[in-house]
């Protein structure tokens, strides 16, 4: 589905990475590993074509994928390192926002089975802003479930989570690859989670 | 049809995100208020001085009020990254920057037109007048809502001097001013100062996309 090039960023005539070459296919995940300010967020941005490279080029379902930008946009999902629920609003009308902007198919049982899942039933009618950082990364990827796309963009996923939500996530990546979805995703680490391919930065 | 569902949630959610920050506008509303007051108390009792500057008055502090309310226009969407989750989504930078230019305008705007009334009658302006006054207020804070996201994307690029978006939207609204006021002022030139007005409203909601969307994708790529 996606494949990357000979890809290279520099910023501030500053080489932020060079030659990365990487292919996802339904049904794999790929991790992007290194450390702090290795360009993991930066690959991604380049990705999903917010940050220009250099050099290198990047296909979606073997076109350029600037001349096929909105179809590749119409199947993935990216959740960034921050949070982007609104935090002045309550848990329920940041659900309600999402599933209603990203015209979502899933219904409100699903939903609530999802927020017991993550634990988060109890905090509904709570604003995000007084909700702790971890249960704003959890609520973040309830995201993930109402899109329901194909491909999802995760920058750091398993940051701030306790060893109950990692495996929770864990358990929705093999979910999510045996519907023949796709993830790429950046990590410091991998706490055991079985990736296809491995890209160190 | 798809697309305009998206739309019309993306207003769904600016109504919701407004609606979290009334206190925001009616802050913005009591200080339009408050400053007509300020102006009363230091010009004095004279109704009719009052009434002859009143328009200017009107429109200076509709400027400023506009101002306030610059910062929020991109910096919460940007920083929490909403900007880029919208784009995901299917908007493009330009049409990104229509859609929050007509939220601006929905409500930001619309809640300072609906209380011109009051203020017409706090500055003695005739009611003959009001349909004057309305005219170029409604024209002119779209053109505000236009420059005002302008200014506030480039900003976004230069988070060090907040105080540059709202020196730029004061500069480039001169001209608004003095043909609003001359609706107002000059009732027998009405319909050919409106329709000056009306083309600076084309101009700046054709520049708009152009260069808030630019100013849009380079903010984020440098974020």
């Amino acid at each position: 589905m996606i494949i990357v090039k000979d890809l290279s960023v520099e910023r501030l005539n500053k080489k932020i990475f060079e030659n990365i070459n990487l292919s996802l296919t339904s049904g794999n995940i790929t991790i992007l590993k290194g450390k702090n300010g290795s360009g993991k967020t930066t690959l991604l941005k380049t990705i999903l074509n917010i940050i220009e490279p250099s050099v290198g080029s990047i296909y979606w379902k073997g076109k350029l994928l600037k001349k096929n930008l909105y179809d590749f946009y119409s199947h993935i999902t990216y959740i960034a390192d921050k949070t982007s629920s609104l935090t002045k609003l309550t848990v329920k009308d940041n659900i309600s926002i999402w599933s209603k902007i990203f015209l979502s198919n899933i219904n409100n049982s699903q939903i609530e089975t999802a927020l017991k899942t993550l634990k988060l039933e109890d905090h509904l009618n709570q604003k995000v802003g007084t909700l702790s950082f971890g249960e704003i990364k959890k609520l973040e990827f309830l995201r993930l479930i109402i899109e329901n796309k194909k491909v999802w963009f995760l920058d750091e996923p398993l940051s701030n989570l306790d060893e109950y939500s990692i495996e929770l996530i864990k358990q929705t990546f093999e979910d999510h690859v045996a519907k023949e979805g796709s993830i790429i995703f950046s990590s410091h680490q991998n706490p055991g989670i079985y990736v296809t391919e491995e890209i160190n930065l | 049809m798809k697309f305009l569902t998206k739309i019309t949630f993306f207003f769904y959610r600016e109504y919701k995100l407004n609606l979290s920050g009334v206190q925001d506008i009616l802050t913005n509303i009591i200080f339009f208020f408050v400053s007509i007051f300020i102006f009363i108390f230091s010009i004095g009792p004279d109704k009719e001085t009052i009434s002859l500057i009143g328009i200017g008055i009107l429109w200076t502090l509709l400027l400023l009020s506009s101002t306030l309310s610059l910062r929020k226009f991109y910096q919460d969407d940007f920083e929490n990254g909403n900007l880029l989750i919208i784009h995901l989504n299917g908007f493009s930078y330009g049409f990104i920057a229509i859609l929050k230019t007509l939220s601006h305008f929905i409500f930001v705007q619309i809640p300072f037109l609906l209380s011109i009334p009051i203020a017409c009658i706090l500055l003695n302006i005739s009611n003959e007048k009001l349909i004057y006054v309305f005219t170029s207020f409604t024209i002119g804070s779209l053109i505000l809502s236009c420059l005002g996201s302008i200014s506030s994307s480039m900003n976004l690029m230069n988070q060090r001097n907040y105080l540059l978006g709202s020196v730029i939207v004061m500069i480039f609204s001169v001209p608004i001013i003095i043909f609003s006021v001359g609706i107002i002022n000059l009732e027998e030139n009405f319909y050919s100062l409106t329709n000056i007005l009306f083309g600076i409203l084309l101009i700046v909601f054709a520049i708009n996309p152009w260069a808030s969307g630019l100013c849009l994708k380079l903010s984020l790529e440098n974020n």
